[in-house]
């Protein structure tokens, strides 16, 4: 049994694992973009209760809040192109992503809800009562307010996200948990290969708390 | 131009409104006033549909909406005859005044953006604050804020200005700078329906005042008939009681 813990193996190996970062940026980022705009839409939705679609909206964010994202993605990637065999070509990469995007669409939604529903409701009376429509009044005035107050909840779900792209690695996409794996079943140095892929996620999250504490700032001082 | 009929409306068992019907010309001003709770800001509510009717119709220039059979399309369009001054301003907190002012004329009117904020700058100089454009509302004084209020509602084209106790929640300092801007609109023979409690203002500038009390219009006539020679008892007795308190007090927050 290795009772010492081979420190130059961690140092080698991290410039090797951090090749793949670039990947698992690359998902967390899309992952991030899609979610939001579906997040908003459902969002939206749900505040209007616009009839029928509201119901399906609820269903879904239930369904993506209620079962586990590695479900969700096995479902997606190994069971749905069973039924639908236009997704049979989809690569792994791909289904990392949609299945990020609706899981966190589902959580974030939740979040823009309750920011635009925290909108004074006199903000959307003044819109209507200069003629705009209410999704004029949502989209310029309301939506805009809103964000501020969901950003910092917003940018924790980002990086959540890109923590849980580790999952990804579970389709055979090969990002940094992908390589870190390989790394440890070729030199059977377990530990310190998955302390090396824990060090460069621990950097990249305090990177970006980083820069949701400025962000956070910044959005204190404007109007 | 507005016509008014039959105008009811209930909050679930509380009728607040009961068979409001009266008629406004264009160019007149129109001054409503009531003890509060008695449905005066429900009624302009109702007015611009902020508040859907129980029965009843508005009728504002070429748009009609009869509560029994009103089409979104219908809302719409009688949004648009009129605009709106709200007691706490509600000022678009995510735009600066200019942005305030020039909003319906960019999303409603679909004014080019640049000619939109040149015609809102004209409309802010109008109000005296040509040279607060770029503040946002939470860097301006009550007053200035209820003032690019009373701009934006100007800016939307409407045939009708709306007012809902617009200086009730002003510091009594900025009160004034407000009154001066209303009595320019009303100089300048805009149409407008204003709920007050400055009756110095309504006996100055109002055509006609409508005395609401309990979800009833109970008296109209000119500003005269109801200040000096009311028919009604209840009314007699607001009239009175509004003297004695201003003459009581100069905070008119007390009323
Ligand atoms: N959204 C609402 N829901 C329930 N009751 C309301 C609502 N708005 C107003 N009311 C009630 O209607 C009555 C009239 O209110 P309002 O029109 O604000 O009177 P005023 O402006 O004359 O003071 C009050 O009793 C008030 O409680
Ligand atoms: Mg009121």
């Amino acid at each position: 049994m290795q009772t010492s813990l081979d420190v130059q193996y961690i140092v080698e190996l991290l410039p090797i694992l951090l090749k793949y970062l670039g990947v698992t940026m690359e998902m967390a980022l899309w992952g991030f973009f899609f979610a939001l705009i579906l997040a908003v839409v459902l969002a939206v939705i749900k505040v209007f209760k616009v009839p029928l679609v509201h119901q399906a909206a609820g269903l879904f964010i239930s369904f993506f809040r209620g079962t586990p994202l590695l479900v969700q993605l096995f479902l997606l990637y190994y069971g749905l192109p069973h039924y639908i065999p236009a997704l049979a070509g989809m690569d792994a990469f791909t289904a990392a992503v949609i299945g990020l995007s609706l899981h966190f669409a589902a959580y974030m939604a939740e979040s823009i809800r309750g920011a635009i529903l925290g909108i004074d409701k006199s903000q959307m009376e003044a819109c209507l009562s200069i003629g705009m429509t209410r999704l004029q009044g949502m989209f310029r005035i309301i939506l805009p307010q809103a964000s501020r107050v969901a950003t910092p909840s917003l940018m924790n779900y980002f990086i959540d996200m890109i923590k849980s792209t580790s999952l990804a690695f579970t389709l055979g996409v090969a990002e940094i948990m992908a390589k870190a794996q390989m790394e440890a079943a070729s030199s059977f140095k377990f530990f310190e290969s998955f302390l090396a892929v824990a060090l460069i996620y621990w950097a990249v999250v305090v990177f970006f708390t980083r820069i949701q504490h400025i962000v956070e700032t910044r959005l204190n001082k404007a109007y | 131009m507005i016509t008014v009929q039959n105008l009811s409306k209930s909050f679930g068992q509380n009728q607040v409104l009961k068979d409001i019907s009266f008629e406004v010309n264009a160019g007149e001003i129109v001054v409503i006033i009531g003890p509060s709770g008695t449905g005066k800001s429900t009624l302009l509510r109702c007015l611009n549909y902020l508040e859907t009717p129980t029965s009843g119709s508005v009728e504002i220039g070429t748009a009609k909406v009869d509560a029994a059979c009103a089409t979104n399309k219908q809302i719409s369009s009688l949004r648009k005859q009129s605009s709106f001054v709200f007691q706490n301003y509600s000022l678009f907190a995510n735009k600066n005044a200019l942005q305030n002012v020039a909003e319906s004329l960019i999303t409603v009117w679909k004014e080019p953006k640049k000619a939109a904020l040149e015609h809102a700058q004209t409309i802010l100089k109008q109000v005296g604050l040509a040279d607060k454009a770029d503040q946002y509302p939470s860097q301006l004084s009550g007053g200035q804020q209820q003032r690019v209020g009373i701009a934006r509602a100007m800016a939307s084209k409407g045939e009708v200005i709306l007012f809902d106790e617009p200086t009730s929640a002003l510091d009594p300092e900025w009160v004034e700078e407000v009154l001066v801007v209303m009595k320019e609109l009303a100089r300048q023979k805009q149409t407008m329906i204003v709920v007050t409690h400055e009756m110095q203002f309504a006996k100055e500038v109002a055509d006609k005042v409508i005395f609401m009390e309990g979800g009833h219009i109970v008296e109209t006539g000119t500003a005269k008939q109801i200040f000096d020679n009311p028919e009604h008892n209840r009314t007699k007795a607001f009239v009175a009681r509004a003297a004695k308190n201003a003459l009581t007090s100069f905070d008119s927050s007390m009323l």
